[in-house]
């Protein structure tokens, strides 16, 4: 395959890096979810139904001042993971459906693919936490000592949570059963992670003990880790 | 056949053994102490089942010998039984000794990941058509899988204390006497055996399908 005069072909030429690869695969996705808004709509939906059900039920006031932080913690990092595991597989699953995973593998290298299947989840992910975190501090009446810590904390979070969850969608895309596989594999996988965001966001909450954030530099490792382990393992799922 | 016989005589043994020769151990209460030699012996085989299956997934996904996805498949069917053992006789020592089956001690925690991860090993090996792409999808799965455990090794400690015993981990500690440490020992090697003979048999019978299937399949 060779480029077209107006370069809107992903083609693998000698000049092409792995990252202009994953950065096109990338932008590819993002113009293609533009245009059905298929995937943002399915994961905002279910992320919103939910906020408006915890708040609802909870509002501001029922739960004791000194239980908030942590309780909402665990709420708001609920409501997260569970809304991202409604959507995340599409990445993946669309190409199967749509028929153009052959197509992919011709014209990238896989970890290319991987990467750039990763940028786009964790786009994803920043528009789901740019809007419901603001939100569900809002409607819920969140008080957090440590923005700061907290906004890191949201951050490497969502970083893990694209990372842990991108190979799982690369492998159930060729499996049968989809939806209700992707969050039965990604749970026990994400498990260190939800209980690692959901104590350092209790801590940056409280605004005790929060020096070094601690729990922001296990996510960012958790994050790198799972990211490496998947690039050396993405090309074994993606050749078969 | 001779191993079978042997296995068994040296199971009996053990067990009477540790029942009306061995005394209980000081610090707890009444006969509680006994599930030592059934309890740690389970937990030691699901932990050595579980390494030896994501070591055979990944001379598998390197070798691709059929063989050593059968060892891996048969192993963590093992281990997640084992581990269910290990599950309950440690639950009935949470109840007799803290109080309550379950109350989410570090150690509980882990053992339900360690669970949850090998049951949706078995999900995604059932939900895999394909037979080559279901042992590469599992033995992927399952180092990936392995990965995280040290995340719950490390964190959830941070979070609780645990009230586990850890006398029970070391054998050489000065808590065990000689002869308890000497039937402890005899019965994690009852266990061991026990495992090597389940997994034979398991990974014979996986080999016995696979022939049986792709004779079917020749015939047409």
């Amino acid at each position: 395959m060779h480029p077209t005069k107006s370069g809107r072909w992903i083609t693998q030429t000698v000049s092409s890096t792995y990252l202009s690869e994953a950065v096109a695969i990338w932008f590819r996705d993002l113009r293609s979810e533009f245009r059905t808004r298929y995937a943002v709509n399915s994961i905002l939906m279910f992320a919103l139904t939910t906020l408006v059900a915890v708040s609802f039920s909870i509002g501001s006031f029922r739960i004791e001042e000194s239980e908030r932080p942590f309780l909402y913690a665990v709420l708001l990092w609920i409501i997260l993971v569970f809304s991202a595991l409604s959507g995340l597989s599409r990445s993946f699953v669309k190409e199967q459906e749509a028929g153009t995973m052959d197509i992919l593998k011709l014209s990238a290298r896989p970890q290319a693919v991987f990467l750039g299947k990763l940028f786009f989840n964790l786009t994803m992910l920043g528009a789901l936490g740019l809007i419901i975190v603001p939100a569900f501090i809002l409607l819920m009446g969140y008080k957090i000592k440590f923005p700061g810590c907290f906004a890191a904390m949201m951050v490497t979070g969502g970083l893990g949570l694209g990372a842990g969850t991108t190979l799982v969608a690369a492998m159930i895309a060729q499996a049968d059963a989809r939806g209700a596989l992707f969050s039965a594999l990604s749970f026990p996988l994400l498990l260190p992670l939800i209980i690692t965001a959901i104590k350092g966001s209790e801590r940056a909450a409280y605004g005790i003990s929060a020096a070094g954030w601690p729990e922001v530099k296990i996510a960012a490792a958790y994050a790198v880790i799972m990211i490496t382990v998947s690039l050396l393992l993405f090309p074994l799922i993606w050749e078969e | 056949m001779i191993y079978k016989i042997l296995l068994t005589i040296w199971m009996n043994l053990i067990i009477a053994a540790v029942f009306l020769y061995v005394e209980p151990a000081a610090g707890f209460p009444g006969e509680v102490s006994r599930i030592l030699f059934f309890h740690v012996p389970t937990a030691w085989v699901a932990t050595l089942a579980f390494f030896l299956s994501m070591i055979a997934s990944c001379v598998y996904l390197i070798t691709r010998k059929v063989n050593a996805d059968f060892l891996a498949q048969s192993s963590a069917e093992l281990g997640f039984l084992f581990c269910f053992l290990a599950t309950v006789t440690g639950s009935i020592f949470a109840k007799a000794t803290w109080g309550s089956f379950w109350n989410w001690d570090p150690r509980q925690t882990s053992i339900v990941m360690l669970l949850m991860i090998y049951g949706a090993y078995f999900v995604l090996r059932s939900a895999v058509p394909d037979h080559e792409k279901r042992r590469v999808f599992a033995g992927v799965y399952s180092i990936l899988a392995f990965c995280t455990v040290p995340f719950l090794v490390f964190v959830v400690p941070r979070i609780t204390n645990s009230l586990h015993p850890e006398d029970t981990l070391n054998p050489a500690s000065p808590g065990m006497d000689m002869k308890t440490l000497i039937f402890f020992l005899g019965s994690l090697c009852a266990y061991t055996g026990l495992f090597v003979w389940m997994l034979r048999l398991k990974v014979r019978m996986l080999r016995l399908l696979d022939r049986e299937q792709r004779a079917f399949r020749s015939n047409f």
